[in-house]
């Protein structure tokens, strides 16, 4: 589960984006909740709240695409720590 | 032995692009422009301009800001994409047009964006190694004719634009009853090749098959480039971060006792990405990707003589250069004006 700051940002970046917040399984960028410059500010906020360090070769935006995919990456690096 | 920019030059095409203009072209409005690259206009050459065209007069700005002449050039280095010919080299081009430097090396350093970062090291290193005393090293670009306007490549062909920028580097301190110098203290870059594809003009090249240009490539349109937006974003924000930490902390500065960021002018809203993670305010960073575009390989320069020029530079004040480009290649360099 993502956390409250995690989903307060996707629903702040949906009303910018006067977007619905789309279901854990939909993208976040063709929905328009995420664009290449609120993503910047997505995965600071990422390592921050969940305290990871995501490494360059990681820093694919295929891994913030959808909230699901989002939990499996978090999930992903915090067991390879 | 110290290193000093010693002149300031540019040149940039007369003809200016608006959004208006380009967006009925890529199939996007010129507002849609605006809020995703923050450009309003850029520059385009002539069809009977080249690069080296546009190079040979920021080179002659630089010499005359430097009060040095073409004859004192002992090493050309130029940093293009977009070079007159794919061979040679722009830079024997360059040297031959501007006259007075003939034999002198000349070379190109093919890495993007952040070429002014390699060419800086490059030139420090050849004057601390006494192999030149003066170095003419500029950033050119036609990119405009090499930009796919149709709205597949919307993304990226709204970004470029045309120009060159100049510096000349000296192992003396030529202007130390003028103005100010500005001291070439530390050059860090880095190359990370996993991100190659990411930004890319794959043609003409030798891995597409028996030949390196072919009706099917351009039908393909592998001579245009090509980019994964998101993941250039990213990368360059959180490079650029490092880049401008690691440099600040071996010199032992913080950004707080930086005055100016010069940085490459990829995109407005990557700018404001990387100022905010820096935590630099908007009055220290030059801007001029507004009125001219992404310039690639000039950019930094352009922006570097634009300091200058402004007057933006003043004794004492220290200079945080930071750019990006394909490859992905990066770095930062840091300066003080003396």
């Amino acid at each position: 589960m993502l956390t409250e700051n995690i989903m307060t940002f996707l629903s702040n970046a949906a009303s910018e984006a006067r977007a619905e917040l789309p279901d854990p399984d939909s993208s976040l960028f063709q929905s328009g909740v995420l664009d290449s410059f609120t993503l910047v500010d997505f995965v600071t906020l990422l390592e921050s709240e969940c305290n990871i360090k995501i490494d360059d070769a990681d820093l694919r935006p295929e891994n913030f695409d959808s909230i699901a995919k989002v939990e499996a990456f978090i999930n992903r690096v915090r067991a390879n720590a | 032995m110290s290193c000093f920019l010693t002149g300031f030059g540019a040149a940039l095409p007369g003809r200016i692009v608006t959004n208006q203009e380009l967006a009925p072209l890529l199939g996007v409005t010129p507002e849609w422009i605006a809020a995703n690259s923050g450009i309003r206009e850029r520059r385009y050459v002539e069809a009977d301009q080249a690069t080296s065209d546009l190079a040979v007069s920021a080179v002659r700005d630089a010499l005359a800001d430097a009060h040095t002449s073409a004859g004192e050039v002992d090493y050309l280095i130029a940093c293009t994409l977009s070079p007159d010919y794919q061979v040679p080299g722009i830079a024997p081009i360059v040297q031959n047009k501007l006259e007075g430097c003939r034999g002198v090396p000349c070379i190109d350093i093919r890495a993007g964006c952040a070429g002014i970062l390699y060419g800086l090291q490059l030139a420090q290193g050849l004057i601390e190694s006494h192999a030149a005393r003066t170095v003419a090293c500029f950033g050119a670009e036609a990119q405009s004719k090499g930009l796919d306007l149709n709205p597949r490549s919307a993304e990226i062909s709204m970004l470029f634009g045309d120009g060159a920028g100049a510096v000349i580097v000296s192992n003396k301190n030529t202007r130390a009853n003028r103005d100010y110098s500005v001291k070439l203290d530390d050059v860090l870059i880095e190359t990370d090749g996993q991100f190659a594809a990411d930004l890319i003009v794959r043609a003409p090249g030798t891995a597409n098959g028996p030949s390196w240009l072919t009706e099917t490539h351009l039908e393909s349109a592998l001579n245009y480039g090509s980019m994964r937006g998101r993941n250039v974003i990213l990368q360059a924000v959180r490079k650029l971060t490092d880049a401008a930490e690691c440099i600040l902390l071996r010199n032992g500065l913080t950004i707080d006792q930086v005055d100016l960021v010069i940085p490459h002018q990829a995109n407005a809203n990557l700018l404001t990405a990387l100022g905010r993670k820096l935590g630099v305010s908007n009055d220290k960073v030059v801007i001029n990707v507004d009125r001219l575009g992404n310039t690639s390989g000039a950019s930094a320069f352009l922006a570097l003589s634009q300091a200058h020029s402004e007057e933006r530079i003043r004794r004492g004040n220290r200079l945080l250069i930071l750019a990006f480009g394909a490859g992905f290649t990066w770095g930062a360099a840091l300066c003080q004006a003396i």
